[in-house]
């Protein structure tokens, strides 16, 4: 089984609220030196899903991920877990690109590696939230794709994947080659151990440019652009505590209830 | 009259004398071959240095029986005491019995049984034997009887066989020395009208009984003597007695790291990581196995096992142990034959050796370390048997958790809401960014700068050092967790990868001096970042308050705490022996009496977050900070004062889940001389 992964850093997306700052005039946030990048949460979970798959029927793992100033540390994780090889897609004419072109850029990408059988993403980036590439990508190589996954098994030729719903989840089969997007349902991912991590010490990456993957310069990063962020800004949360008074246990209960329903929540 | 010119039958008596000597040697030496070849299957050792030098230190420790008495206060039934009077007794007599046994029955120098010398020797032994028969008497006593809960399965043949070995001999020695003073020989017919008293009150036993019937006794009494010393001899090395041999090595070859230091591993060269498997210990680790006791002095000691979990000190030891004598033949076998040993009997140690419920629990407190008379090491083989976990992946989720946050945000404290310089907001303290010329870094740690809780111990600190005015700064961003959580959790790996970053920060600014709150931080930077060519001068919170107070730089004002008392943390005391400046700085507060816990300073009770388990669950038994909380309510203070951020927030939890907040509070020192003098 051949397995592509894309995975994305981002800004720890758990870091305190404080740490980010936003510039109004530019729409842009502030770079930050203070909160660590790491491997968007989600992309981990697309990894941990095709580990489990090489676990249990062997094939291969490929990881791309584009950006620039990619950590090595960062995106070098997944070799340590038992990925095999790591394709990075670094160059500045990647920057500024809006879900369709980082898409296209990726997708392109995957054509170059050639063989495979599943290319797993997150269901959203941990900073933009916007879930979008790994659709883009299936329609841009055209095939099917299931997206928030909390399980996927390979069986011959097929997967089997349970796909999240608000009440449950469905158990929906596809043909290969197909794109799955990957969901924190999944689980707890595995970690590091020494001797894959001295081991990841050792691969390197192997490094695109936009011509070798033979993609259009207009159609990558800034210029491939279609959305335009209006504004960007951090929403005040503004919370005031009230405590609701009674004689009895019972009267505070009422009048609690009272005061949920003259604010419209129950 | 010498022994071995007798003959038995036609056997000379020399013969006899010889030949049990040299079975018994056989098969002493038989054993400690064997012993020595398990001990030598494992690992090079590169934790000891200088070892020659500490031959005398050891000596002297062993020769006051010093390792005994070091905790005799604490024992009520006075064990220590028992011990070193046998040991001491068993001295004696080893010399005893090499002048006037060995040489002067074995080698015919019956000379030496004519002099003055073994006049008063005999008179020595005579005193030695009856407190040799009181120590034992009193083992026995307390062993079989008594039986405290330290000694709970000790009742054992073995202990039986050693105690009851040496509690007879000296009747048989001094039965012996009665017949030679019945018979009119030396000690008597020296020309000393003092003979040593309790022989030759037995000798009257003999008065008016022929020559020839006290002869006999001799023969049966000499027999007796000799037989059960080499009883003794051959049954050191099959018997928990090779501690008498083992426990002298053990002291030499210690580890002269500093206390509170784990090991490093060679990550680059690593073939595996911790103790997967017996054979993987260093032979200095087997050593330790071997110098064991079984005394149950840390188990006793142990915050763990007083509490309910399943981890035992003195288990672990023992268990590896066995697991040594089980497969050491066979892995002996396999080395010899240059084929790797079969893996039935080389099991994996963590998980079915030393189940993982035990090895979790160890909060590296150091109690267990420090009681030991034997020199025995718990820490270091519980932390490679986690980081022998680790390496599979095999850790609780929270401590997963724990550690993947050190790795990617450079802190434990994984969700916090604050930043690492929200506490230090309106202070006007400066980063080394912003000005690297400062006289001493402010290492703040990140549960003082990520805990809400903990920021106060910042804020107090901080502001103690701008009244005094102390020019100092902090790193502020640039900082990230000093390692000790990820390095105690067994994963080496993370703490290296800490260790080196913040080496590099901190030579960056080219920092000498730090100073931090706390004691974890505290002794990671100074006792193991040598090991990374990070070499600071780093001091203690209560160092720098202590001082500030001496040279008058900050006033204290009133405590009106009613009464008070001090919790050592495990790293600041035990790990590092700073146990009188905290005292100092709580004695000035006045209006505030200070009362200490039955359990202080060397034997102070750990509050459970050491050794990464502020960040692990504890499901099973007792909480090891409500225990503490419980006796800090026994001493009827109102407040108890600590100086580590870790304690702070054990207790406030164990306060707050026992609804004791009417009754207790904690806080630390910075908090308190902050508070007092603000007054
Ligand atoms: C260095 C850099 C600079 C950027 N600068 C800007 C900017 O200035 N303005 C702006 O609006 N946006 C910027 N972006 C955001 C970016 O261009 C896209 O919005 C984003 O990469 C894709 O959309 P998304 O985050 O909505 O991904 P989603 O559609 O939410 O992501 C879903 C999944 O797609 C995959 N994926 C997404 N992105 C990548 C990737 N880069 N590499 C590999 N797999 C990926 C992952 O598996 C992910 O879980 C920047 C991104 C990077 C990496
Ligand atoms: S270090 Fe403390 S908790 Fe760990 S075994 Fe020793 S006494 Fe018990
Ligand atoms: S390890 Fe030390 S303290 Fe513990 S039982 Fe053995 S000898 Fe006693």
């Amino acid at each position: 089984m051949n397995m592509i992964v894309c995975i994305k850093q981002v800004l720890d997306p758990e870091a305190p609220l404080s740490s980010f700052k936003i510039d109004p005039a530019t729409n842009t946030m502030v770079p930050v030196t203070s909160v660590p990048f790491v491997i968007s949460p989600f992309d981990e979970q697309a990894v941990e899903a095709a580990l489990k798959i090489k676990d249990a029927k062997g094939g291969k793992i490929t990881v791309i991920s584009l950006g620039v100033n990619l950590l090595r540390d960062v995106v070098k994780k997944p070799l340590s877990l038992g990925a095999d090889e790591l394709i990075l897609l670094e160059d500045p004419a990647f920057i500024g690109g809006d879900s369709w072109s980082t898409a296209y850029a990726l997708a392109a990408a995957i054509k170059k590696v050639g063989q495979f059988d599943l290319i797993f993403c997150g269901r959203q980036a941990a900073d933009s939230d916007s879930g979008q590439v790994g659709a883009c990508i299936a329609e841009i190589l055209g095939i099917p794709q299931v997206s928030v996954a909390k399980k996927v098994e390979a069986i011959d030729g097929k997967v089997k994947v349970d796909k999240v719903t608000t009440d449950g989840y469905e158990v929906v089969e596809v043909p290969t080659p197909a794109l799955i997007t990957v969901s924190n349902e999944l689980g707890e991912v595995r970690f590091a151990t020494f001797k894959g991590t001295m081991a990841s010490k050792k691969k390197e990456p192997i490094i695109w440019k936009p011509a070798d993957i033979g993609a259009e310069p207009a159609k990558i990063g800034a210029a491939g652009r279609r959305i335009k962020t209006r504004k960007l800004f951090q929403p005040v949360r503004d919370s005031k505590c009230e405590i609701i008074g009674g004689e009895t246990d019972e009267d505070k209960a009422a009048n609690l209830a009272k005061k949920l329903v003259e604010v419209k929540l129950i | 009259m010498l022994m071995t010119r007798n003959y038995f039958g036609f056997i000379p008596g020399y013969a006899l004398f010889w030949g049990v000597f040299v079975i018994a040697l056989l098969l002493f030496a038989y054993r400690i071959r064997q012993l020595l070849q398990y001990m030598f299957l494992g690992q090079k050792e590169t934790g000891y240095n200088s070892w020659g030098k500490w031959i005398t230190t050891t000596f002297a420790y062993v020769f006051s029986q010093l390792c005994q008495l070091k905790n005799f206060r604490f024992k009520k039934d006075r064990a220590p005491l028992g011990h070193a009077l046998m040991a001491w007794g068993f001295f004696v007599f080893v010399l005893f019995y090499f002048f006037f046994f060995i040489l002067a029955e074995g080698f015919g120098l019956a000379g030496l049984e004519k002099t003055n010398f073994f006049y008063y020797f005999a008179w020595v032994m005579d005193f030695m034997a009856v407190l040799i028969i009181i120590g034992a008497g009193w083992g026995l006593i307390r062993r079989f009887i008594i039986r405290p809960a330290r000694l709970k399965g000790g009742q054992t043949i073995e202990a039986l066989i050693i105690l009851l070995s040496v509690f007879t001999h000296p009747f048989a020695f001094l039965f012996n020395q009665a017949t030679v003073i019945a018979m009119g020989e030396a000690p008597a017919g020296l020309g000393h009208t003092l003979l040593p008293p309790f022989s030759s009150w037995l000798s009257h036993l003999f008065t008016g009984s022929a020559l020839t019937v006290i002869q006999n006794w001799h023969i049966a009494f000499f027999w007796t003597d000799w037989l059960t010393v080499l009883l003794v001899l051959v049954y050191i090395p099959y018997s928990r007695y090779l501690h008498v041999i083992a426990s002298i090595f053990n002291g030499i070859f210690e580890p002269r790291l500093p206390k509170g230091a784990l090991k490093p591993i060679d990550l680059e060269h690593a073939e595996f990581l911790g103790i997967p498997t017996i054979d993987k210990l260093t032979w200095k680790q087997n050593l330790d196995l071997y110098a064991c006791v079984v005394c149950g002095n840390c188990q006793e000691q142990c915050p763990a096992y007083i509490t309910g979990k399943p981890l035992n000190p003195k288990k672990v030891i023992q268990d590896l142990k066995q697991q040594l004598l089980k497969a050491g033949p066979e892995l002996v076998k396999a080395k010899a034959k240059g084929e790797p040993a079969p893996q039935n009997i080389n099991v994996t140690l963590a998980g079915k050796v030393i189940l993982e419920d035990e090895i979790w629990a160890c909060t590296t407190c150091g109690a267990c370390d420090t009681t030991c008379p034997v020199w025995v090491k718990h820490i270091d083989k519980i932390v490679d048997l986690r980081r022998n976990l680790v390496e599979q992946s095999i850790l609780p989720e929270t401590a997963k958790a724990t550690l993947q946050s050190i790795e990617r945000r450079g802190h434990p404290w994984r969700g916090t809401t604050l930043n690492r310089t929200d506490w230090a907001k309106g202070m006007n303290i400066k980063t080394l960014a912003e000005d690297p010329k400062v006289d001493i870094l402010y290492w703040v740690g990140c549960t003082e700068a990520l805990d809400e809780r903990g920021i106060k111990i910042a804020q107090s600190f901080a502001k103690l050092m701008q009244q005094a005015g102390v020019n100092f700064g902090i790193l502020g961003t640039e900082e990230s967790c000093c390692g000790d959580p990820a390095r105690r959790l067994g994963d080496e790996m993370t703490y290296q990868a800490q260790a080196q970053k913040n080496i590099e920060v901190l030579k960056g600014y080219n920092v000498k001096k730090i100073v931090t709150g706390c004691p974890h931080c505290y002794n990671t930077i100074k006792n193991e970042y040598p090991q990374f060519e990070g070499n600071f001068e780093v001091i203690h919170h209560t160092e720098l308050i202590g001082d500030l107070l001496k040279q008058g730089k900050i006033k204290i004002g009133k405590g009106d705490y009613g009464s008070i008392t001090f919790h050592d943390p495990c790293y600041l005391g035990r790990h590092n022996d700073i146990y009188r400046q905290p005292r100092e700085i709580l004695k000035e507060l006045t209006c505030t009496k200070m009362v200490e816990m039955e359990k202080n300073r060397k034997r102070a009770f750990c509050c459970g977050g050491g050794g990464g388990r502020l960040w692990l669950e504890e499901r099973i038994g007792q909480r090891i900070s409500e225990n503490r909380i419980d006796q800090v309510i026994k001493t009827k203070a109102q407040l108890v004062a600590t100086a580590c951020p870790y304690c702070l927030q054990m207790f406030e939890d164990a306060i707050k889940t026992k609804q004791a907040q009417d009754t207790v509070k904690v806080k630390d020192i910075a908090e308190l001389i902050a508070e007092s003098s603000a007054k």
